[in-house]
């Protein structure tokens, strides 16, 4: 029982310690240009978010290509298809967030 | 029978003397069509530019600003160019006045403060003119940063209070700045947009006070107010400049005011 309780302590600890991120919601926005889509991905501070993981989707879900941002909360990429994208931020912890890309978008930044 | 029609006629007297004087506050005013862009929304702005009475959604002539311009991420854009006039009026003025519009491009995440230094306002009433340096913040894509950044203008409201996402009911706290100083004591009138968009109840005073709200700063130039209703807010806090300006070969004083507008919603 005193195990369970102790075990209990550190789990709080624990999740308090990470406490601050889990009030912020992750954030991607992208936008294209000369043949690359640029990829910024922040928390509502303006903190980067670093080593997070990018999945590019199609307009039918079909995965396209995915990466990871740099310190910066970066990632970018060259122009897989021009159709709606899909970017999505996965941050872990649930941290989780997507930003559409429309065609529009996409052509223009051909 | 003639006691009754003297009664009556002064009644009828003061009613017109209200209507024509009430205490009516003067407000500069910036409304965006939005105050918090998401990847959903309609990413141009219409942004309006005016001066108002707001309670009594009365419209005040108002020449092209000297200066108009947005903060973002630390950089000033200038948009004075961008300004087209517009007329707007209140239902019940037989007549209609210049205000000015633009059509802005949100095209970073980050926070957008618009400002604007009119040009000084003569108000014969009051024999003095009026200069109303007001503010605005719109957010985009979720990145929450640079509301709380200074304009650098003569006067200035810096809020306390993040400025958007606020719902009914919430407290706007904010400090009140002159040449980047806070103003002990300061004076601040507030008061609801009735021609606020999608407003369906408007606002009938049952007093005059209760058109224009005052409260005072603190020793810090620090106030706060808890909006009742949802829509938008203006803050203004008034002082008088160290300058003058000629009017009939007269000098005459100068209102300054630091206007800041916010928008609240219901929780629903």
């Amino acid at each position: 029982m005193k195990y369970v309780n102790c075990l209990l302590v550190v789990l709080f600890v624990v999740l308090s310690a990470s406490g601050p991120a889990l009030a912020h919601k992750v954030n991607l926005f992208a936008y294209a240009q000369g043949g690359t889509i640029f990829t910024e991905s922040y928390f509502p501070d303006g903190r980067a978010v670093e080593g997070g993981k990018v999945l590019v989707y199609d307009r039918n879900d079909t995965l396209l290509l995915e990466g990871v941002t740099d310190t910066q909360g970066l990632f970018d990429f060259e122009i897989p298809e021009v159709d709606d994208l899909k970017i999505v931020i996965d941050a872990g912890m649930g941290h989780k967030n997507s930003f559409t890309l429309k065609k529009a978008e996409v052509e223009a930044g051909k | 029978m003639r006691t009754k029609t003297i009664a009556a006629s002064f009644i009828v007297a003061v009613f017109m003397i209200l209507a024509v004087n009430p205490a009516l506050a003067h407000f500069g005013a910036i409304i965006p069509s939005d105050d918090i862009v998401t990847q959903d929304d309609d990413k141009t702005l219409d942004v309006q530019v005016k001066f108002i009475h707001p309670m009594e959604m009365h419209y005040m002539e108002m020449a092209k600003p000297k200066q108009f311009g947005v903060l973002h991420d630390g950089k000033k854009t200038d948009l004075l160019g961008t300004l087209a006039a517009a007329k707007g009026k209140s239902p019940d003025q037989d007549q209609s006045f210049t205000f000015w519009t633009t059509d802005y491009q949100i095209r970073r995440p980050g926070d957008y403060t618009f400002y604007v230094a009119p040009d000084p306002y003569w108000e014969p009433a009051e024999d003095l003119f009026i200069v109303h340096y007001t503010k605005v913040c719109v957010n985009a894509f979720g990145l929450e940063q640079g509301w709380d950044q200074h304009v650098g203008l003569e006067t200035e409201i810096i809020p306390f209070t993040r400025p958007y996402g606020l719902w009914t009911g919430n407290l706007f706290t904010g400090q009140v700045l002159l040449k980047g100083k806070p103003v002990p004591f300061a004076e601040v009138e507030i008061e609801y947009l009735n021609e606020t968009p999608g407003n369906i109840n408007i606002v009938l005073p049952p007093a005059d006070p209760y058109v224009t709200q005052v409260v005072k700063a603190d020793v810090n130039g620090v106030f706060s107010y808890a909006m009742p209703k949802a829509g938008w807010w203006g803050f203004s806090a008034l002082n008088e400049a160290e300058w003058t300006l000629t009017h009939e070969g007269q000098e005459k004083g100068v209102e300054i005011g630091a206007v800041y507008w916010v928008r609240t919603r219901d929780m629903k």
